[in-house]
């Protein structure tokens, strides 16, 4: 791989990351309306949504709430840069985190009763999905020989016979970070619920758009570290279906599931996730997998 | 380096003139931060030092005569204020600690004082530790000299207070100074042992420098906790010199090293134990807590930057000396249980200084489990992690105590809105707890090295990196809700006011967050300069940890391109920070189910049209993260793992 072409795919991937997430979004929203019964939007209804919100009337409680939009957009294009150019994997989850950060940091500046409540448990959703997604790097790491996500493609083999318990706490860790049923404590689809709409209470307009074009850059990035497990080997382009077909899990568990609260989410992922990952590097070391 | 303070501090204590004291803490500070660059500069490390075998008499007369002065002050204490666990157990392990010794002293060793060569012995990890000494210590110093009048003048409008007691604070505060140089640069235990005793004495008079009887109550427990370690201090030393080394001189022993000589392992773990209860690791992390009574210079300078790393610099130091044992293994896990559990307490703090207190317990845990990791990454990740945590954690105290001289609280609900009251100083503190917890800062980077280093080394590492991973998800957690009250506010509006500033306060913080933001772009000079040495003179092979290709650190497994990541997060931070200013027109109130008065007024209209005020708060779990659940737990799993420590050891 070439420098230039490093270049290349880091900007083709800032392009189409944001359409591949919306087109995704549109697709959700469409097949959830399906199995509920209704006709649902059309696909392209998020891209329409967002460039009404970009021409909507500039409006805010306060300049932090405005900063923490515009940062939230910005570190998460960078994780996913530095994704693309290869980069160590730990160091694009530390930046994504600082990015995911600003949300509830946005959220908490404004004093308002309903963003508080979402941003405290936005912080909640953090405490569940930050230790797994940390934690599954280490499996990758020592399959890969080194944490940089180059190392994986050198590695010349499917991650994913090898590590397909640390794929499952993946997905947990997927679910929570997208806020999707049962992990959706923090925000709701829907605005009559108890929380309003969470951590987005506050947000509107141009900067609710910034937010979400954010969250799409986010599940393009997510997706793509699942994509990971199946990179090379042959079969390519079994990483997209793998990574389209996470996705498709979690919309199912979403629309099957409720709400539960924090203190089960958080026991759930640290206890179910921790240890499917510890299994996968115990099995690594005695060299079953 | 040692003297000049001590010297100081007496006269400290002789004058009575506010301004001559200021201007000998100014003087000291000067002399300490020119001469320990110099020092670094021109020294050719390892240097070896011996001074007159007099000075061996004088350490061994003063470490009795400290001895002595606990016995008396808790004897003191008793007839004062009748008996209490606290001075009971001073008194107790005071005897405890200087009994075993005086029979070493006095009946084993071939003469007295025992001499050692080199007396002192000085290389680029006991420069590490000078360089943070001289250099945050005497800025904290300097930030005192306003503090402690505010402090003074408060509590005589409150009419606690009579006369000045900044005399005897100054002298401790310089004394402590020149004993910690002294304690990083002892080779010869025996003056180890005594730098030891006098940094715990130094504590436990700052902490009751305020002589209210619950902070002389906290005074105490610091006191016999911290004597614990001195009780494994005196055994550690008769274990050496019946190992067959047959030496106190800390070079020899370290060099000996476990794996030859497996009685010495004993001795290690019980430095180690010294190293525990002196970074108040569990189960006497209490202590640390308590000591949060005292002024708030002491909390930066003792408490978090300068004496509790005494105790993670020893376990750095004996580290080569246990690698490859199961007592690494078991610090390594030990480190990351504290970790973890601290975390999970901070969260549930609502005082600002308590929070601080469990966070730099948590992160000397993490030393300690990159010290039990003992590969060269980790050790390379502890004294980094050792650098910045003592730079943006004496930081982040000193923030505290100026915030608390604006609102005269400590409570974090107290400090909701800061950020439009005093935009300055709440802007120095958002950063500093940023450089505590995100991406291209040194506390982050150091982390993400432990990391790393963890990954590789078998089994129980699957254990370790839970606990690190587990407890930096709540490390974050209890950052972010802090902030979160900073940022909480109303913008009214009309006019934003800035606070003034007063140079002792803001300009000391502002050194420091500089030191925080050029260390962390400059990491990979830093390394290079000063902690690469530091590893290859302990023994490792620094070429193991990190390669640094031009400005990025790269470690056998992965790559920290520092500066690149500043620059990009600089931008998407600063600029929208610094740019978005909502105009007047733009500004809505927050959603209150349409039950809003107007913009800027926080409050709702209630029933029957009255104006009731909006209250928003933090979130403390406490009924599940509560030290009252947690401390019945962890207090008995600490003491269990000590004792796991020894028979590991013995083993």
């Amino acid at each position: 791989m070439t420098t230039a072409w490093l270049i290349i795919s880091a900007v083709i991937a800032v392009i189409v990351a944001p359409l591949v997430g919306g087109l995704l979004k549109g697709i959700d929203r469409k097949l959830t309306a399906h199995m509920q019964g209704r006709i649902g939007p059309p696909i392209l209804q998020p891209f329409y949504d967002v460039v009404k919100l970009l021409g909507k009337r500039r409006i805010a409680a306060n300049g932090f709430q405005i900063a923490f939009a515009y940062a939230f957009l910005a570190l998460i294009v960078t994780a996913l840069v530095f994704f693309v150019l290869r980069q160590d994997l730990l160091v694009v989850l530390f930046i994504l985190f600082f990015g995911s950060l600003c949300l509830p940091l946005g959220a908490l500046s404004v004093k308002s009763p309903y963003s508080q409540f979402g941003g405290h448990r936005e912080l909640l959703q953090f405490l569940a999905y930050e230790p797994i997604l940390l934690l599954a790097t280490i499996p990758i790491a020592l399959k890969s020989r080194g944490f940089p996500v180059s190392n994986i493609f050198e590695y010349g083999q499917p991650l994913l016979p090898h590590l397909w318990l640390t794929f499952i706490a993946l997905l947990v860790a997927l679910a929570i970070v997208m806020r999707k049923s049962p992990f959706d404590i923090s925000s709701s689809e829907h605005a009559h619920q108890e929380i309003v709409r969470g951590v987005i209470t506050e947000y509107s307009g141009p900067y609710l758009a910034l937010i979400e074009l954010g969250h799409w850059y986010e599940m393009a990035l997510l997706l793509s570290i699942l994509g990971l497990f199946w990179v090379t080997g042959g079969l390519w382009w079994l990483s997209i279906i793998i990574g389209l077909g996470s996705w498709f899990i979690m919309l199912l568990v979403d629309n099957a599931s409720a709400r539960l609260n924090w203190s089960w989410m958080v026991k759930f992922a640290w206890s179910v996730g921790t240890s499917l990952i510890a299994l996968n590097i115990l099995f690594i070391n005695l060299g079953w997998m | 380096m040692v003297l000049l303070p001590i010297v100081t501090g007496f006269i400290c204590l002789l004058i009575k003139d506010h301004r001559a004291r200021a201007g000998f803490v100014w003087l000291t500070a000067i002399v300490l931060i020119a001469g320990s660059i110099f020092f670094l500069s021109q020294g050719s490390f390892p240097a070896e030092y011996s001074p007159a075998a007099v000075w061996d008499f004088v350490v061994l007369a003063f470490n009795y005569v400290i001895l002595a002065f606990f016995i008396f002050a808790a004897i003191k204490d008793i007839a004062r204020r009748g008996l209490s666990p606290h001075n009971i157990l001073a008194l107790v392990l005071t005897l405890a600690a200087g009994i075993p010794l005086a029979i070493f002293e006095f009946s084993w060793a071939p003469h007295t004082p025992l001499e050692v060569i080199p007396t002192l012995y000085i290389d680029h990890l006991s420069m590490v530790m000078c360089l943070v000494i001289s250099i945050i210590g005497s800025l904290i110093c300097i930030y005192a000299i306003r503090y402690m009048k505010d402090h003074e003048e408060h509590r005589m409008h409150l009419g606690e207070l009579k006369g000045t007691a900044q005399p005897r604070f100054f002298f401790l505060m310089l004394m402590f100074l020149g004993a910690m140089n002294g304690l990083v640069f002892a080779n010869n235990l025996i003056w180890l042992a005594f730098f030891w005793e006098v940094t715990t004495l130094a504590c436990w008079g700052l902490i009751r420098h305020d002589e209210v009887p619950a902070h002389i109550d906290n005074a105490f427990r610091a006191l016999w906790m911290c004597l614990i370690g001195s009780v494994g201090f005196s055994l550690a030393i008769m274990y050496c010199w019946n190992s067959p080394l047959n030496t106190l001189s800390l070079a020899t022993i370290i060099g000996g090293g476990a794996i030859n000589c497996p009685i010495l392992l004993v001795a290690f773990a019980l430095l180690c134990l010294a190293g525990f209860t002196k970074a108040a690791q569990l189960p006497v992390h209490s202590w640390l807590l308590g000591a949060m009574v005292a002024p708030t210079p002491v909390s930066a300078l003792l408490h978090s930057s300068t004496m509790v790393k005494a105790g993670v610099y020893l376990i750095l130091r004996i580290a080569p000396g246990f690698q490859g044992t199961p007592l690494s293994t078991f610090v390594a896990v030990f480190g990351g249980v504290v970790f973890l559990v601290t975390a999970l307490l901070a969260i549930s703090q609502s005082e600002a200084k308590k929070v601080l207190a469990y966070s730099t317990i948590g992160n000397l845990g993490l030393i300690i489990l990159c010290a039990g990791i003992n590969t060269p990454l980790a050790m390379s990740a502890g004294i980094m992690l050792l650098i910045f945590h003592a730079i943006s954690k004496g930081l982040l105290f000193l923030c505290v105590g100026a915030i608390e001289h604006y609102v005269w609280s400590r409570n974090i609900e107290d400090m909701e809105g800061l950020v439009r009251k005093q935009p300055v100083l709440t802007g120095i503190t958002i950063s500093a707890m940023l450089s505590m917890l995100v991406a291209p800062f040194g506390v982050l980077l150091a982390k993400w090295g432990a990391m790393e280093a963890a990954a590789g080394i078998g089994v129980w590492s699957t254990l370790v990196l839970i606990l690190l991973m587990l407890g930096s998800g709540a490390t974050t957690v209890f950052w972010a809700k802090w902030m979160g009250r900073f940022l909480c506010h109303t913008p009214a509006p009309g006019v934003a006011t800035r606070e003034p500033l007063i140079p002792l306060y803001h300009g000391v913080l502002l050194v420091l967050i500089a030191f925080a933001v050029i260390g962390s772009i400059l990491v990979a000079p830093l390394y290079n300069g000063i902690v690469a040495p530091a590893l290859s003179e302990m023994g490792y092979n620094p070429s193991l940890a990190f390669g640094t290709s031009t400005w990025f650190l790269k470690s056998s497994v992965g790559i920290f391109a520092a500066w690149p990541i500043f620059i990009i997060i600089g931008l998407a931070l600063l600029v929208p920070v610094l740019s978005a200013r909502p105009r007047v027109e733009e500004l809505r109130a927050a959603y209150a189910c349409g039950e809003n008065v107007e913009i800027g007024a926080d409050e709702f209209v209630a029933v029957a049209d009255e104006r009731s005020p909006l209250r928003t708060g933090g979130f403390y779990i406490e009924n599940v993260l509560g030290e009252r659940n947690l401390n019945r737990i962890i207090v008995p799993v600490g003491i269990a793992l000590l004792v796991i420590l020894f028979v590991v050891a013995a083993i």
